[in-house]
């Protein structure tokens, strides 16, 4: 058969896109389970350090969550939990960043004087600078911080991290003022709208 | 090259004397992207390093098979479907590492240097040496990008795979961190490796 013929290289390559087609959707049907495994934890684990409460592994994340409820508060979706006679929340907020969408989520006390923690799931910010809100540092300082009027204000200090429970406040980012600054909007945004739905209730 | 190449002066091709960044200019792309911390990059380029071997094992096995018009198709299309798997696996497996890369593993079909090398040698050159060009070329890539990166993170983060080794009075430069600073570093690098060659009286 004439290898430049039209016909051949039409079969030729019916031929290969099936067979690199073929292998492709048998990798992705292997891992399928795998990569939901995955983001099914991550997500879990979001919304238990959000809530302050402790786990061991995955394993263990994934057993606690059996016990988190998903509620409407006044038309408001938030997780609940119950821990040593104490009513924990938490909720996914969502907002602007500088470059593109910040997704995480945000626990609070059911009186809504303190939150319990903050975590960011998804983000596009600069690497290294505004990219440092899914460090550690930054997420630990909103573990347990009294509201002020409601609000957790962005103060500048160091650029540490703001670790004092009752200032109200948190460290910004040091070189990423618009990120931080965006931060403080996303956080109290939702934090308005956690403290109405749960005032409303009681 | 002519026929029958010697592996040993591929490797010295591939790594210095014929550089994919700094003598033929491709792949500047994720060279400028992915540079700002060691790891990443190291990560990135392994990928690299095993999608090249791969596609230039498979285009050199079907090379006789392959329509001269629809060549460069099935090129990408193998190409493509190599980085594809690179990018479940890294999601199943490795899932902190796949979202530090982000799109950038993608982009690793948009390689110019995986394509060149395919064209210019797997498609004339028997399976084993095509693999042997493609892995070096790619560690001559990895290689460079690593220098890159170890600047760039070092000036920019003080630290080197995450480990602080800049003194706490170090105060980082920003514009390290940024892509900008890619441009001014991998200049630099292909100056000196340029002077480097010069003074070696290497055959241009």
């Amino acid at each position: 058969m004439n290898k430049q013929s039209f016909g051949y290289t039409v079969l030729f390559t019916a031929v290969v896109s099936f067979v690199f087609v073929l292998a492709l959707a048998v990798v992705n049907e292997v891992t399928a389970d795998q990569i939901q495994f995955n983001q099914e934890v991550r997500l879990v684990r979001s919304v238990l350090n959000a809530m302050g409460v402790e786990f061991d592994d995955d394993e263990h994340a994934r057993q606690l969550f059996n016990d988190v409820e998903q509620v409407e508060e006044n038309d408001l979706s938030l997780y609940r939990y119950s821990q040593n006679d104490e009513v924990l929340y938490a909720k996914q907020y969502s907002g602007g960043g500088l470059w593109g969408p910040i997704r995480g989520h945000i626990g609070i006390r059911a009186d809504a004087e303190r939150t319990l923690g903050l975590t960011v799931l998804e983000h596009d910010e600069t690497p290294g600078l505004g990219g440092r809100i899914d460090e550690p540092w930054f997420q630990e300082q909103f573990r347990n911080k009294r509201l002020v009027d409601g609000r957790i204000r962005m103060g500048s200090r160091d650029g540490q991290g703001d670790f004092d429970e009752d200032s109200g406040e948190f460290d910004g980012i040091t070189g990423a003022t618009s990120t931080s600054e965006a931060m403080e909007r996303i956080i109290n945004n939702h934090l308005e709208e956690i403290s109405r739905a749960l005032g409303g209730a009681s | 090259m002519s026929s029958a190449p010697a592996p040993g002066a591929m490797l010295r091709d591939n790594l210095w004397t014929n550089n994919p960044i700094f003598m033929q200019i491709l792949g500047i792309c994720s060279a400028l992207a992915v540079t700002n911390l060691l790891t990443n990059t190291m990560i990135m380029t392994i990928a690299v390093v095993g999608v090249m071997g791969m596609t230039n094992l498979t285009v050199s096995l079907i090379k006789s098979f392959i329509p001269r018009k629809v060549r460069m198709m099935v090129q990408t299309l193998i190409i493509a479907s190599y980085v594809i798997v690179v990018d479940i696996i890294l999601r199943a497996y490795l899932p902190d590492i796949s979202r530090a890369l982000g799109p950038y593993v993608g982009l690793i079909i948009t390689n110019c240097i995986i394509m060149g090398r395919a064209e210019a040698f797997a498609q004339q050159n028997p399976p084993l040496l095509s693999v042997w060009d493609g892995v070096t070329s790619a560690f001559g890539y990895m290689g460079v990008l690593l220098a890159i990166a170890l600047i760039r993170e070092l000036l920019g983060f003080g630290t080197l795979f995450g480990y602080q080794v800049m003194p706490e009075i170090f105060e980082p430069w920003i514009i390290m961190v940024m892509p900008p600073s890619a441009f001014f570093v991998l200049g630099i690098v292909i100056w000196i490796g340029k002077a480097i060659m010069e003074r070696e009286g290497a055959p241009a």
